[in-house]
């Protein structure tokens, strides 16, 4: 009975719409995703760049825009100062990170056969705790009276605890390297995963070594994924600012840190915005010299 | 349908589509309601006032006769510097108190987001020490603006044992090369610019000046590469002192205080050139949504005890006239607080009021200093 009625009734205009047209089906489906895209990501990003091109004057915000704040910044070795130290921390803490986290991939991709999603849970196991959390626990690691240092008075290595073991650029490097670990491995581990093994097989039916096997094949095969990985940790690290407040000391402090000084004690909302646009081109720059990098190993 | 009856429809596999959808919208529903649901449960945090104070004023202590009253303690948030808190305010946070200092006053009020006290709502008012609060920013037609809850001074906190004090004390101690890497510092400009000032020898009446920025500027980077640390949370700076970390740092009364109750051998400095002093306590928001309830908090935060508490296990300065009566001389001097607030606060140097103009330009150069340019 009731198959006979919605036969019989005519089809609506939106449901005719979307039998017809694959693409609006398409559209519907995603139009969740696009509007909070659009709420969280674009309307952000848009205020960002309009604000970055007000002023300040006294506690109130002028609203002319003005690219005032941009060439500020290019009067003051600070901003370039800390956009290159943080760089610099962010590519050091991405490479060591991928070049540890390559082989525990591999491992896992080719190694082990049993109870793989036990060894990727594991892999994992970081982020079961808070980033605050880690970092912090580095800090005790770290620490003047930290286990380190304790461990090292015991077993009467040094004297003096070392004080240079936590407020430094190596401390934020280190931390940062553990803190976005889980990051790198698991799409390098996908890309090692997804690679054909009889290529292999072939390679070496042909008379290839093991080395010359791993960098003819699985390494080309597994650079989308080091490139994946790459971003996954570059992005964020380079516009953290908990770990270098946390662990940096004075001189370990990096961009991050000064758009948070902006926007929180300095009250100049308009200069941090054009700090944090500033930041997304170089970042972005940073990713394009990366790839045109990544394209040329690859061939 | 029955929960048991999907269930087993689930494990014999049964199910079918429209009891699956309909499960599925179950269970979106019930996800997007869920944080709904807890906080009618706890109704009763909306029922108290917001009072926001740094870290560390956020205790029960200070709440005996406000608890006595309504049964719970107030909601609080917290800060790190004075900065901070009032950017946080006029980007539209709203805490029915916050507490600032009474230099901060004159550029707090002229924002329109604080009303005047009326302390005829205060029980423990009469009590009050009025030197701390009646003065002329701070009063309008008759009503305080800030009703003061501790005073004190930011001056060295060293190890006896482990600093090599050479003469007198003296802020040199905080530039002492020899001590390079060892050293801590309080990473708010409200208390590390004026003790700078201090130890520039720049008359606070001058500070507003072009040639005190750059001396005070100078003075501030000639230090910075002697700095561990700077840091605004008190328990941080505690641990690092109580370690070795480090062995003198610029601090307030209460870590001194902590400090010896737990033993470790540690001095407030007397520098010879003066320490910075201060009176802080609280303002009431323009809109305080829980006016009432605020009035209890500023009358709890006023009363005996508080004061009592303050200085006995902070070292900051009581407000509370009866309080003194509990303490005895000999406790004062310990502490460095005096029966008289007015002797203390003018032994030093005490802060005087700036324009907006001149907060913005002193944070924005300080905190670059911070980071090194």
């Amino acid at each position: 009975m009731t198959a006979m009625a919605l036969t019989q009734r005519p089809a609506s205009v939106l449901s005719r719409l979307l039998h017809r047209h694959e693409a609006c089906r398409g559209w519907l489906l995603l139009a969740p995703a696009l509007c909070l895209m659009l709420v969280a990501i674009l309307f952000p990003l848009g205020s960002t760049l309009v604000m970055s091109t007000w002023s300040l004057d006294g506690y109130s915000v002028d609203r002319t825009p003005t690219l005032g704040n941009y060439s500020a910044m290019l009067g003051q070795p600070m901003f370039g100062a800390l956009i290159g130290r943080s760089l610099v921390v962010a590519t050091i803490a991405t490479v060591v990170t991928v070049a540890l986290c390559y082989p525990m991939a591999y491992f896992v991709a080719f190694h082990v056969h049993r109870h793989k999603a036990l060894w990727l849970i594991l892999l994992t196991l970081p982020f079961w705790t808070s980033y605050l959390l880690r970092v912090f626990a580095w800090k005790v690691v770290l620490g003047y009276e930290g286990v380190l240092n304790t461990a090292l008075i015991g077993l009467g290595i040094v004297q003096e605890p070392l004080a240079a073991l936590l407020y430094s650029q190596t401390a934020v490097t280190l931390v940062l390297a553990h803190s976005w670990a889980a990051f790198a491995i698991l799409p390098i581990y996908v890309s090692l995963e997804k690679i054909d093994r009889s290529y292999i097989e072939a390679a070496a039916d042909l008379g290839d070594g093991l080395t010359r096997r791993f960098w003819r094949i699985t390494f080309p095969l597994s650079l989308p994924g080091v490139v994946a990985a790459f971003f996954m940790m570059f992005v964020p690290t380079v516009g953290d600012y908990i770990t270098p407040a946390m662990v940096g000391g004075p001189d370990g402090m990096m961009v991050g840190n000064l758009i948070q000084a902006m926007f929180g004690p300095m009250n100049n909302w308009p200069a941090g915005a054009a700090l944090s646009v500033v930041m997304m081109l170089t970042i972005g720059l940073a990713g394009l010299a990366f790839l045109a990098v990544g394209r040329l190993v690859g061939r | 349908m029955d929960v048991i009856d999907q269930l087993h429809a689930v494990k014999s596999g049964k199910l079918d589509r429209r009891a699956f959808n309909r499960s599925l919208l179950a269970l979106g529903i019930s996800t997007a309601v869920v944080p709904l649901a807890p906080r009618r449960a706890l109704a009763a945090p909306e029922d108290h006032a917001t009072y926001f104070t740094w870290g560390g004023f956020d205790i029960p202590d200070y709440f005996d006769e406000y608890v006595a009253k309504r049964g719970e303690l107030p909601n609080f948030a917290t800060f790190g510097s004075v900065e901070e808190a009032f950017n946080k305010l006029s980007s539209g946070f709203v805490a029915d108190i916050a507490h600032p200092c009474l230099s901060d006053v004159p550029r707090w009020s002229s924002t329109g987001m604080f009303q005047p006290i009326d302390t005829t709502r205060l029980s423990n008012w009469a009590d009050m020490i009025p030197e701390l609060w009646d003065v002329p920013y701070n009063v309008k037609d008759g009503k305080p603006w800030l009703v003061p809850f501790e005073w004190g001074q930011t001056s060295i906190a060293y190890r006896t044992d482990l600093f090599d004090l050479q003469g007198d004390e003296s802020w040199d101690m905080l530039w002492d090369a020899r001590h390079s890497g060892r050293l801590g510092c309080l990473g708010a400009g409200g208390d590390v610019w004026w003790c700078a000032a201090i130890k520039a020898g720049v008359p606070f009446d001058q500070i507003h000046t072009d040639e005190a920025f750059d001396k005070i500027s100078a003075v501030l980077r000639e230090q910075r590469p002697l700095i561990r640390m700077y840091t605004d949370d008190t328990t941080s700076l505690d641990t690092a002192l109580a370690a070795g970390e480090i062995v003198a740092s610029m601090a307030w009364n209460s870590s001194v205080v902590t400090l010896s109750a737990q033993g470790v051998p540690v001095k407030f400095a007397r520098p010879k050139e003066g320490a910075l002093t201060w009176v802080c306590g609280m303002m009431l928001h323009a809109e305080a949504p829980k006016l009432d309830s605020a009035y209890d908090v500023l009358d709890s935060l006023i009363s005996e005890k508080a004061a009592i508490f303050n200085m006995r296990d902070y070292g900051y300065g009581g407000v509370n006239r009866k309080a003194f009566a509990q303490i005895t001389d000999d406790e004062l001097a310990v502490l460095g607080l005096s029966r008289n607030p007015v002797e203390v606060l003018q032994a030093g140097h005490f802060g005087i009021p700036q324009t907006p103009e001149w907060d913005q330009r002193m944070t924005q150069t300080w905190e670059q200093i911070k980071l090194g340019f």
